[in-house]
């Protein structure tokens, strides 16, 4: 009796495991792109980050603000539509009021009910108006600005900066900002990796342990460089992912994971940014889009054939067998700058464009309009 | 023990008496003034009025009075007074009308109220300065203007838990919830921030009361004092109208006599065919030629929309609109021409109907019978019979029947009568005693010289002398003969008028000061602020005695080309966030432009050695005086 009540125990773990093995090991693949770039209505073909509202979806570029929709770019907002600058770097949109928030070179803009309203260095307190990165959690607005972070208060219109005065930076050059319900978590070039905690408020600082620039002595140890371009924080996973010119670092709250691409199939140790979502990461590199299953150790990248107008799309299992497929539309580019969900569906910023990924046939796409009607940019 | 020396001992008075002053102001400014008003008068001061969903109560909210009082329309009496919160300035009703919903506007707050048993249920708070407020359709939701806070809350009732806020724009007043239950309209009293030598443009905020998100911002350019909101019936074409003051600021004021400087009318928002969701916006003046109707105000249609009550407060006037005639106007004139035309009421107005003091707002029968305007001023309901659209009578709401010296001179504070043609009355440049948000060519003939921005009237008693020149040593000066000559070109207001003025200017209170802990404590950031202010001799011009004014002029840099002098008033800092724009021509959008803008010289204090979070700091400091 015992023994069967094990055995059954043994059988029915063994089933789970293959389950979750099986749900764990259904990596996403893409095989299908729609880029927008200049030759199909983009102000300007570098992108710097991509945001999901709902059915719409908002483009920062170098030359102004997109709202794409229905496949197609509806509109693009420049200075003198009243954006604070045309380079728009980060986007955030505040679900509750349903306001848009950009970080651009020249300030802060609100964008409410179709109209701007801009915050700046010399009209409000925003330590900089070079803002790299803009966050909304409940009443408070975060910007990672070239002199600190700034926060305001959206009830109170008070603005409070952190910078390398009244916080653990080296220096005061922010890059990213990822927000959680209780913390806020900071990218800061030099600096390292930031946790503010929004009760407490105070600081935890993560720093490459062996201090060294070029090298990394023990993989993971902790961060793997101070150098940090961009943040993300997973809910599902509760892990920070922090991305660096040297390679990309997790931390699970006890253990750091790092990721570099001469030990694993990550495309590139310079990375710009950094997403992750169920057991997903995004490295968006230099190289082109770097997918890691983290619960499999799974790899694919995607970038553009070497030959042809196709892309390719590299798959590498953990035990590292190499799969390579191609497919006939492609990232819009390799240099990636940064990436967003939409359902299933990926938008992807480049250097020379914005890319909507989609997967398989075979899977469901939260694709908006008449793809038909849509005439892709060609690369 | 270590021995201070007398400039640390110094400067920790100085610390202690600005904490005090920070925190007494409060309560002297904030309750004791108003209260002494009330105890002083008794006034109730009605503001607002709205029929039950049954159509056989009139809910009248009065500010003075703290109460929302109970009309029974069939008697016409006054059945029930309920207290509610300090100030109050409006009411909704739950969609079953079980449920009545007061804004206070100085408690922060929102009462609710049984209909059936007339008691309080509950208190909920609300933002800076509540204001409009209506339920939606379900009746889950609460939606409440934030006149200081500049915000909608956005309340769900279930659990009187604040869901969100919504930015508005400037000063939002009043609002209204569409027919069909998909928007919720918010008027803003000021016009946006912007160039100090430009017309105004003010904001109707629409949201999208499915998603509560703001859906648009409707701009309307050339006026500011957008009020009560109205919808014409579906079968009129769902317009929206809203009433406006139309200022030609960039003009000199100087010029009144040539008439046409203060312009009152309303906006006509016609659903557009062209664009799903926006609006053809008109602008209707209601002035005749040489006559003003200036305060336009509260707003109502006839429930068949074929009539449009509006409201002139400051002319004790109802005008009744021919809607038919109103669109036929519309229709006839182009758009940019309609704005500035003085002939328009004469080609729709049926009836100028004369109402008590001070009429603010005006509430239609469901029959359409009557019409019932709410006199401020007199305590007094007039009510109109639509049926021969003429004055059929007066409802006393109960206030005292004798007029003290501060009701004497409120009500003369709101008369445009002593102004050439009606155009304009002290409250119309200082609506609720406050500012209008934009600059004037006052008293130079000159056009674009000496522009001034307009000055808040509130808790300036003790801050003499008065214009920001300082030319005026106090406010029999400043309110009599240079009024009657330079602004409202006329005899102006005798003796004893003069002192009945001048006593109720001196008694308007200062608001609560709604960035100041309620126990006076600083935060960390006030605290360092306060600091540099006395470190920065700040309180050299700016003394906390005297509500941080040094009651004189003083060259701080701050003139420009157009200035004639470089000498200004030192203004007093009280409430400062409720000021914009800031200096003496309204060239600083914000308070942190003062310094990062106009100082480049460093008269304005020596300022250019600060960090940007001292500049925060400091900032933070001065919200809360």
């Amino acid at each position: 009796m015992k023994y069967r009540q094990i055995a059954l125990g043994t059988v029915t773990g063994l089933m789970l495991l293959l389950c979750a093995q099986s749900r764990a090991q259904e990596s996403p693949i893409y095989t299908r792109w729609e880029n927008f770039t200049s030759a199909n209505g983009m102000p300007d073909d570098k992108v710097f980050q991509a945001a999901v509202d709902g059915k719409r979806v908002w483009a920062g570029t170098e030359n102004g603000l997109v709202l794409i929709e229905k496949g197609k770019v509806q509109k693009v907002y420049k200075p003198e539509d009243g954006l604070a600058n045309r380079v728009v770097t980060g986007i955030a949109v505040d679900s509750a009021s349903g306001d848009v928030w950009l970080a651009t070179f020249g300030g802060l803009s609100r964008l409410s009910g179709g109209e701007f309203k801009n915050y700046k260095n010399l009209s409000s307190g925003l330590a900089n108006d070079i803002v790299y990165a803009v966050a909304v959690q409940g009443e408070f607005v975060w910007a990672a600005t070239t002199a600190g972070i700034s926060r305001l208060n959206t009830r109170t219109g008070e603005w409070a900066i952190f910078s390398e005065k009244n916080a653990p930076m080296h220096e005061p050059w922010s890059y990213g900002i990822a927000v959680t319900d209780k913390k806020v978590y900071f990218a800061v070039w030099g600096g390292g990796l930031l946790e503010y905690d929004i009760a407490g408020g105070w600081w935890k600082p993560y720093n490459d342990p062996d201090g060294e620039m070029e090298i990394v002595l023990f993989q993971n140890q902790g961060l793997l460089h101070d150098i940090v371009s961009n943040v993300a924080y997973n809910p599902q996973t509760n892990m920070v992912w922090a991305s660096t010119y040297f390679g990309l670092s997790g931390y699970d709250g006890h253990n750091w994971h790092n990721y570099l691409s001469t030990d694993s199939a990550l495309a590139s140790d310079f990375i710009n940014a950094v997403q992750s979502r169920g057991d997903g990461v995004w490295a968006c590199t230099d190289k082109g889009l770097s997918y890691l299953n983290f619960k499999t150790g799974e790899w694919i990248t995607y970038r553009s054939a070497e030959k042809g107008s196709g892309g390719e799309i590299v798959i590498t299992t953990a035990d590292k067998k190499v799969e390579h497929r191609q497919s006939n539309t492609t990232l819009a580019h390799n240099y990636v700058l940064n990436m967003t969900f939409q359902g299933e569906d990926i938008w992807v910023a480049t250097a020379k464009g914005l890319s909507h990924g989609m997967r398989e046939p075979n899977h469901q796409s939260n694709k908006e309009g008449n793809r038909n009607e849509h005439k892709s940019a060609s690369r | 023990m270590s021995k201070a020396t007398w400039p640390q001992m110094l400067r920790v008075m100085a610390g202690v008496l600005v904490t005090a002053l920070a925190a007494g102001w409060v309560a002297d400014g904030g309750e004791l003034q108003a209260g002494t008003r009330k105890a002083d008068a008794g006034y109730l001061t009605p503001v607002e009025a709205k029929f039950s969903v049954d159509g056989t109560r009139l809910y009248v909210v009065c500010e003075d009075a703290d109460a929302l009082l109970v009309v029974d329309v069939r008697t016409k009496k006054v059945v029930q007074r309920v207290a509610v919160g300090h100030k109050p300035k409006d009411v909704a009703q739950s969609p079953s009308g079980q449920r009545l919903y007061v804004s206070n506007e100085w408690s922060d707050n929102v009462t609710e109220i049984d209909a059936k048993t007339l008691q309080v249920t509950r208190t909920i708070p609300a933002g800076w300065g509540p204001i409009g407020l209506t339920t939606e359709r379900s009746g889950k939701t609460l939606y409440v203007a934030n006149s200081i806070g500049n915000d909608v809350s956005v309340i769900e009732l279930a659990t009187g838990a604040e869901k969100k806020r919504l930015a508005s724009w400037r000063s939002p007043h009043n609002v209204l919830l569409s027919r069909d239950g998909r928007y919720v309209f918010v008027s803003n009293m000021l016009g946006h921030l912007g160039p100090w030598d430009q017309a105004p443009v003010s904001e109707l905020t629409v949201i999208d009361a499915e998603k509560q998100i703001v859906a648009q911002r409707i701009q309307v350019p050339g006026v500011i004092e957008l009020r009560h909101v109205a919808e014409g019936p579906a079968a009129e074409g769902d317009d929206l109208i809203i009433p406006f003051l139309r200022p030609k600021n960039l003009n000199p004021l100087i010029q009144v006599s040539n008439g046409w400087i203060l312009t009152h009318g309303i906006l006509v928002l016609h659903p557009s065919r062209a664009a799903k969701g926006g609006y053809e916006v008109a602008q209707v003046l209601l002035d005749d030629i040489d006559a003003y109707y200036a305060g336009a105000n509260g707003v109502a249609f006839t429930p068949d929309g074929s009539r449009v009550l509006v409201t002139a407060s400051e002319a004790n006037v109802v005008s009744v609109i021919d809607s038919v005639k109103l669109k036929q106007r519309i229709k006839a004139v182009p758009a940019e021409q309609l704005a500035n035309r003085l002939d328009s009421a004469a080609t729709l107005i049926l009836k100028r109907l004369e109402t008590g003091a001070n009429p603010t707002a005006v509430a239609v029968s469901r029959r359409g019978d009557r019409a019932y305007v709410v006199n401020r001023l007199d305590d007094s309901l007039t009510v109109v019979n639509l049926t021969s659209t003429r004055v059929e009578g007066r409802i006393d709401l109960g206030g005292p029947k004798e007029e003290s010296t501060l009701r004497k001179g409120e009500k003369l504070f709101h008369s445009a009568k002593f102004c050439f043609q009606g155009q304009f009355a002290c409250v119309t440049c200082h609506p609720d005693n406050h500012i209008d948000g934009v600059s004037w060519n006052l008293e130079t003939p000159e056009l674009g010289k000496d522009r001034v921005a307009n000055r808040t009237l509130r808790g300036i008693a003790e801050t003499a002398p008065y214009k920001w020149n300082g030319h005026n040593p106090d406010l029999e000066t400043q309110c009599g003969p240079r009024i009657a000559k330079f602004l409202f070109h006329s005899e102006g207001f005798d003796k004893e008028q003069l002192a009945d003025l001048v006593a109720f200017i001196k008694s308007i209170p200062i608001p609560p000061n709604r960035h100041l802990a309620a126990d006076g404590q600083l935060t960390l950031s006030q605290e360092r602020g306060k600091n540099i202010f006395f470190q920065k001799n700040c309180d050299n011009c700016h003394p906390p005695a005297t509500h941080y004014t040094a009651l004189r002029s003083f060259d701080v840099g701050t003139a420009n080309k157009y200035d004639t002098s470089g000498m200004f008033d030192v203004p007093q800092l009280d409430r400062i966030y409720e000021k914009p724009p800031y200096l003496h021509n309204g060239e600083a959008l914000t308070l942190e432009e003062i310094w990062t803008v106009f100082n480049n010289e460093d008269k304005h204090g020596v300022t250019s050695d600060m960090t940007k979070e001292q500049l925060n700091d400091l900032i933070e400091f001065l919200k809360t005086l």
